[in-house]
């Protein structure tokens, strides 16, 4: 086979992990109302809102998951250095990964419960048991994904091993430090994009959709579900549908153009033989990824419009 | 070694935990961890106790300068006591090993010019944070709080650099630590140490003495995941170093994790094993 052909074959399959990863990232942080939404979990008490939500504050996505796939990282790194195959030391590592993950969503329901004491705010222990093997699923297989990823771009992973271009395939970082990065860019785009699914519609989904949340609502958080009262797992089934998928796409979609427009202009710089010209590969990468960007912002206007026309007029346009 | 290991025999006494005053933690914090990185033959138990203290102390910076109102800015705080740490532990670390500096043999002061510098660093940057010449945040205390973040981010990379390689010295930590990638490790998982705590703990009722129990739980779990690190490596580390390493991690996180479930249950409101919500209306 081509060189370039296995190249761009691993990065389809870097996209497609990306893709799961990212999906069922943002369906754990749902899982214990983690993050944005968190403020909304934490604020309810306060306002008499006494809830059944699992309060999951494991410092921000972007840290808890940079934690998870660190660690399983460095685990799978150990493993690997010592020969074992990587089918069984990428799971693994992410099995620890998702371990300490499930310890440290334990302290913030428990602490932060206990710290609302004066506003008669109970620790319901079938939440906080019933709530901790989903968190540990779907995180190990958010972080099973990004260690994988990591793998194939590492020194000691296939890229590595491709030979015949004008430079490496492989990302000259080790494994535990793009591990490091991949958790927190994942963590990241679960926070900016997912978390409006469940934030401003779930926990609001008896005020008027579409305009926002004014002051006056925080901390009035939906507290029934289609048939009693709710807790963090029927987000879950809910944003399954809709904001799960989506955020995977963005992320999906993000690694996606960056490593299109990438490759395409190292190809076009002669990655595959010939004269190789660096000053040509990055300008016609950097050329595409303008292209790229101007498209979605005027496709993303264009979309605005189009929703505010059909959907609107909001309060206070 | 003394104030340490008292700290660590408290929970036993049925919950009475009395961690020391914030002024006290910090004089424990800076002499315990410029002894543990300034004698870097020492076993790794010994260091690990140090990070244990240290990263207890960099926990109770974080909480004493975010409780003033920063509510998702504390993980924010904890980030940036790592990367002052990653900054001055480095510059500590490649100027301790200067052989000029280094050739004392059993007492290497040398590296505690990066953590000088960079509690200096710190102290500025809360000077800018706070005049009103320039961002006028005006938190109290915030000067002295970035000073000694900056100073227990750096002893504690000091510190677990020199609980995995065996030493801190420039020529086995740059392989053994920074080339592998294992300073990922080390800067996430102290850094949870700092921040975690205030994070997950801050509400209206929040405790001091609870807080910081987590601080020690993430420190007993830092000992673990460093030991099996330590075990793989080559001399002067190996896997009679990673075992006393495990060996406290194991004990610390048993004992400070369940004291502070304990302490959590004990202190809600109530604990039920299920049960309706309060309705207002």
């Amino acid at each position: 086979m081509e060189p370039i052909v296995m190249v761009f074959a691993w990065t389809i399959v870097v996209i497609v992990l990306a893709f799961i990863a990212c999906l069922f990232e943002d369906l754990e942080s749902d899982e214990g109302s983690q993050s944005n939404p968190n403020s909304q979990v934490q604020l309810a008490p306060e306002m008499g809102y006494i809830h059944r939500y699992y309060n999951k504050a494991i410092s921000g996505e972007g840290l808890s998951y940079a934690l998870a796939c660190t660690i399983a990282g460095t685990v799978a790194w150990m493993m690997l250095s010592q020969g074992i195959t990587p089918v069984i030391a990428i799971p693994f590592g992410a099995g620890i990964g998702s371990l300490v993950h499930m310890i440290r969503a334990t302290i913030p329901h428990l602490g932060r419960e206990a710290a609302h004491k004066r506003f008669e705010q109970p620790i319901y222990m079938d939440v906080f048991y019933g709530h901790l093997v989903p968190i540990a699923t779907h995180n190990f297989m958010a972080v099973v994904c990004i260690t994988a990823i990591a793998y194939i771009q590492s020194p000691m992973g296939p890229l590595a091993a491709i030979t015949g271009l004008q430079v490496a395939a492989n990302n000259p970082f080790p494994l535990p430090l793009l591990c490091f990065i991949w958790g927190i860019t994942v963590g990241a785009i679960g926070s900016s994009t997912g978390d409006i699914h469940y934030g401003t519609e779930r926990l609001f989904q008896d005020r008027p959709f579409g305009e926002g949340r004014r002051v006056i609502y925080h901390g009035q958080i939906c507290r029934y579900g289609d048939c009693g009262i709710r807790t963090s797992k029927d987000i879950v089934a809910f944003c399954a549908k809709y904001g799960g998928p989506a955020t995977g796409l963005t992320f999906g979609l993000i690694v996606l153009f960056e490593n299109w427009r990438t490759l395409i202009g190292m190809m076009a710089g002669g990655l595959t033989g010939g004269s190789w010209s660096p000053e040509l590969a990055s300008g016609v990468g950097i050329a595409i990824g303008l292209v790229i960007g101007v498209i979605l912002i005027i496709s993303n206007l264009y979309l605005v419009r189009w929703a505010r026309k059909k959907f609107g007029p909001f309060v206070g346009e | 070694m003394g104030e340490e290991e008292k700290a660590e025999e408290k929970p036993k006494e049925k919950f009475t935990l009395h961690f020391p005053t914030e002024n006290n933690l910090s004089i424990m914090g800076i002499v315990v961890g410029a002894l543990v990185a300034i004698l870097p033959w020492l076993p790794a138990i010994v260091k690990g106790v140090g990070a244990i203290v240290v990263i207890l102390w960099g926990a109770d910076c974080v909480r004493k300068t975010a409780r003033y109102g920063l509510g998702t800015g504390v993980p924010s705080i904890g980030v940036l006591a790592m990367g002052y740490g990653l900054v001055g532990g480095i510059t500590g670390i490649v100027i301790g090993s200067v052989p000029v500096l280094y050739g004392v043999g059993i007492v290497e002061p040398a590296v505690l010019i990066g953590v000088a510098a960079v509690g200096a660093v710190g102290y500025i940057s809360g000077i800018l944070a706070n005049s009103e010449k320039f961002i006028g945040m005006k938190i109290p205390g915030l000067e002295r709080g970035m000073a000694e973040l900056g100073m227990a981010g750096a002893l504690a990379v000091i510190i677990e650099s020199s609980m995995i390689a065996g030493t801190w010295n420039a020529s086995v930590v740059i392989p053994n630590i920074i080339e592998n990638g294992v300073i990922a490790t080390i800067f996430i998982l102290s850094g949870f140490g700092m921040l975690q705590p205030f994070n997950s703990c801050l509400g209206a009722d929040e405790r001091r003495g609870r807080t910081l129990l987590v601080s020690v739980e993430i420190g007993g779990l830092c000992c673990i995941i460093f030991g099996v690190v330590a075990s793989l490596m080559p001399a002067p580390s190996g896997i009679l170093q990673g075992i006393q390493l495990i060996i406290l991690g194991v004990i610390v996180w048993i004992l400070f994790y369940s004291s502070y479930v304990r302490a959590c249950l004990r202190e809600a409101h109530a604990v039920v094993g299920t049960g309706l919500i309060k309705t207002m209306r």
